[in-house]
């Protein structure tokens, strides 16, 4: 039945000319994720309140059609019936006005990572980017810069993940627990890995640091670097050394020339520049 | 012309194949300038390759860039603020000048010309930097010993 009454109202979309506001036109026919509820809408239709129109213009390249070249398309959405956050708009979209509109999108709370994208030239979570009410300034959203993309905004993460593997992401111990149990840590010890255990791998960092766009290859970039740090840190893990020679070489560690794009970018807040620096500062001499 | 023809005869045999091959053909015909393996090839899971370590390219040479850079900014300043001239020191800030510019060139060069993709520029480049280092090298000692010497001709010209 849901699924009946969703494809009824996209034929009506599609009638439409101004789809942002179709809402207003069939009220109780949508129920997006990011809408607000039918009776609000109802409300807003029947006083006749101003709609906030933004418009969105996002990348899309379709596999399908690989002739095709890459384009922007612009979507319009009324803000007052959206959501606050960017995902919030692009599920509106995806649900409402476009079905190919092909994103990632898991847990909308910045804890999977999933949804990192360019958005106004600056890489982000989208679920953790509020649309500014304040400009009326169409948004650009691009896929994560510098990546081979799949579909839309879905870049090829293979390598990322690769890289990520090739540093050993887990702890190597030779000796057994003292108490037979658990390996125990002090908190001193404990609190060096805050800042670092809190990485969702997004890979925003990375993609934002010039010197992984040229050297992607070779160089492992800040988001597998600041986890190389976290390994190299905790007490626990016995292999600090061989961690350490896995990185001294030219390319895998030293490309990193302090440009910092990755601590800005961060939408956790975290500083891979710092870590990075910790681990030349612990690798010299 | 050659491209004009095989991109006709691709489309002769893209009609006997089914739609997904007719499809590959298509990119492949798009494609205009040659197709490079940017990424290490299938299969998806393994990691990538660890490179062998070597401290010369690795930490060793990141400690001797910074302790160069750093020991620049005295050897710079020693001789304007003793307001004498001493040759060995002359000497020696030539000497760091000329180490910083070819650790930095060195830099730039392991940067923009990856070895991956083009291992005969990287070769190319490399071997002119350390020609380019060896003549100025040379032209320094030549200034040093022949001529006054680089601090006397900062001092000279500088008329601030």
């Amino acid at each position: 039945m849901a699924a009946l009454r969703s494809s009824a109202s996209r034929l009506l979309g599609a009638a439409a000319s101004r789809p942002a506001l179709r809402a207003a036109v069939t009220p109780a026919a949508v129920r997006g994720m990011a809408t607000v509820t039918d009776g609000q809408q109802q409300h807003q239709a029947a006083s006749g309140e101003k709609t906030n129109l933004k418009t969105f213009q996002i990348y899309r390249w379709n596999p399908d059609t690989p002739t095709e070249k890459p384009r922007m398309q612009s979507y319009t959405l009324d803000l007052n019936k959206t959501g606050p956050m960017v995902l919030d708009a692009l599920i509106r979209i995806k649900n409402e006005l476009d079905p190919t509109l092909t994103f990632r999108r898991s847990c909308r709370e910045g804890i999977c990572g999933s949804c990192a994208m360019n958005i106004n030239g600056t890489n982000t979570l989208a679920c953790l980017c509020r649309i500014p009410a304040e400009s009326n300034a169409d948004m650009k959203i691009y896929p994560l810069p510098h990546t081979f993309v799949v579909k839309d905004l879905v870049p090829d993460l293979t390598q990322f993940y690769k890289q990520y593997k090739s540093i050993k992401p887990y702890l190597q111990r030779d000796t057994p627990a003292e108490d037979g149990k658990e390996y125990r840590q002090t908190k001193a010890d404990r609190k060096k890995l805050d800042g670092l255990y809190e990485c969702i791998l997004c890979a925003c960092c990375s993609t934002s640091c010039p010197s992984y766009w040229w050297n992607s290859e070779e160089y492992l970039g800040p988001a597998i670097l600041l986890q190389s740090y976290r390994w190299l840190v905790d007490s626990r893990d016995e292999r600090t050394a061989e961690r350490k020679d896995a990185l001294n070489n030219s390319m895998s560690l030293y490309r990193c020339h302090t440009i910092l794009n990755c601590t800005r970018t961060c939408p956790k807040g975290l500083n891979p520049g710092l870590a990075i620096a910790e681990i030349k500062k612990s690798m010299a001499f | 012309m050659a491209s004009i023809a095989r991109s006709s005869l691709l489309r002769q045999v893209a009609s006997a194949r089914p739609a997904f091959q007719q499809s590959a053909i298509r990119a492949a015909a798009f494609h205009t300038t040659a197709r490079r393996q940017l990424l290490p090839p299938l299969p998806l899971n393994d990691a990538a390759p660890v490179p062998p370590t070597s401290p010369s390219h690795g930490s060793y040479h990141w400690t001797l860039d910074r302790l160069v850079a750093a020991s620049l900014i005295p050897l710079t300043v020693a001789p304007f603020a003793a307001g004498s001239l001493n040759p060995t020191l002359d000497a020696v800030l030539c000497a760091t000048i000329l180490i910083h510019s070819h650790t930095g060139f060195q830099n730039i060069i392991v940067d923009y010309v990856p070895k991956k993709r083009m291992p005969g520029v990287r070769k190319l480049f490399i071997w002119g930097l350390n020609a380019a280092t060896a003549v100025v090298g040379l032209a320094l000692y030549e200034f040093e010993t022949t001529d006054v010497g680089i601090t006397e001709t900062i001092k000279r010209v500088w008329t601030a």
